[in-house]
């Protein structure tokens, strides 16, 4: 069977399909993109908007409060809430210059792939720094609420110290299987996905 | 001026409707995701309506565009058909009776649905007669990699349609 023996084939019948009016298409044109590129944008977009006001209350709780830990503690987070704030925007600037997919296959994937694993890998480190954080920003409220002498105190229980380890171990392990599970949900499967494609295009 | 090359564009699509309905029933199960993924297709096109200056045919540059969503562009999970569904399908067109051309085309779309993504992506093109040298620019692979892949693609298409 020759290649002009399936072109006759495939020219000789059309699919089942119910064709589209003109009003249906210009309806289309309204609708709003499903497209892996415009998903990125509105995470990116949610999560910038979610920075920018977590960075403002913070900076106003901050303000408010005269001096110590807390305060200190406040303007910490703030400056990772920044830090982030600037990863965002620089996202969104590289996500805004792909207008449409006019590339070829292979450059479309490898973009795709490029970006996707960027993304992913900054959510990965984020909570990688940010778990041991939040651990020990809670060890210092506990230690702002009951004073240095009984924390101390308090600490030198082995029992406490065990029961610490197991939370933090624990609390370290459901938090890392939920940020690992819902990153693979949310973008792993369709990165997964464009490896193996870009990977059969670039074999020979 | 924008309303005209909005009509302009409509008028285009309904022209070409056949082409997006290929691409969709090629890589979509699902009824409702192939409308999703058709709808998604014209939003893509539409988007680069104004940088499409003509250098290529207008089919390439919609297949291009048309490929590129249905492949890359596009995340939505769909269920996938089990391998009894589909030697399933495959008894039901061998058992069809009726037009042996109508016969040989469903076989033919059953057999093209069985190759890769970039496979079927690569027959629908040289079956719309698309020159190798824009099926190549279109997967971003060369010339000479398109004719050692299309023949292989002729052998598996053949061992599927005369097993």
């Amino acid at each position: 069977m020759e290649l002009e023996d399936l072109k006759s084939i495939w020219k000789s019948s059309e699919p089942v399909f119910q064709p589209k009016n003109e009003q249906e298409i210009a309806m289309m044109l309204k609708g709003r993109s499903i497209s892996i590129i415009n998903k990125l944008k509105r995470n990116v977009w949610f999560e910038l908007v979610f920075t920018i006001v977590v960075s403002v209350a913070l900076l106003i709780y901050a303000l408010s409060l005269p001096r110590g830990a807390m305060k200190w503690t406040s303007i910490s987070l703030l400056l990772m809430c920044l830090a982030s704030t600037i990863y965002y925007v620089k996202k969104l600037s590289v996500l805004n210059r792909v207008q449409g997919i006019n590339e070829n296959l292979h450059d479309t994937i490898a973009f795709l792939i490029t970006n996707l694993t960027g993304y992913l890998k900054f959510y990965k480190n984020s909570y990688t720094v940010l778990y041991p954080i939040y651990f020990f920003l809670g060890l210092l409220f506990s230690v702002m609420e009951r004073g240095t002498d009984n924390f101390v105190e308090f600490l030198s229980n082995p029992s406490t110290i065990i029961y610490l380890l197991f939370m933090a171990g624990v609390f370290f392990f459901i938090s890392s299987w939920f940020a690992r599970w819902f990153l693979k949900k949310l973008y792993g499967d369709h990165l997964e996905k464009l490896k193996s494609i870009l990977n059969e295009l670039n074999q020979q | 001026m924008a309303i005209a090359e909005e009509k302009n564009f409509i008028s285009l699509i309904n022209e070409h409707q056949g082409l997006i309905h290929k691409v969709c029933i090629m890589y979509e199960n699902d009824a409702d995701v192939r409308n999703d993924l058709f709808q998604e297709i014209v939003l893509q096109l539409w988007k680069s309506f104004s940088s499409f200056r003509g250098e290529s045919k207008i089919s390439t540059w919609m297949y291009r565009i048309a490929l590129n969503t249905a492949i890359s562009g596009y995340r939505k999970q769909t269920r996938l058909l089990k391998t009894e569904d589909l030697r399933e399908m495959h008894l039901n067109i061998s058992d069809a009776g009726g037009d042996d051309y109508d016969e040989n085309f469903q076989k033919l779309q059953w057999a093209i649905r069985q190759l890769s993504e970039i496979e079927r992506a690569m027959i629908m093109m040289a079956l719309e007669e698309i020159p190798y040298e824009e099926i190549a620019e279109t997967i971003g692979i060369t010339q000479n990699n398109v004719r050692v892949r299309m023949n292989r693609i002729r052998e598996k298409l053949k061992k599927l349609m005369c097993p």
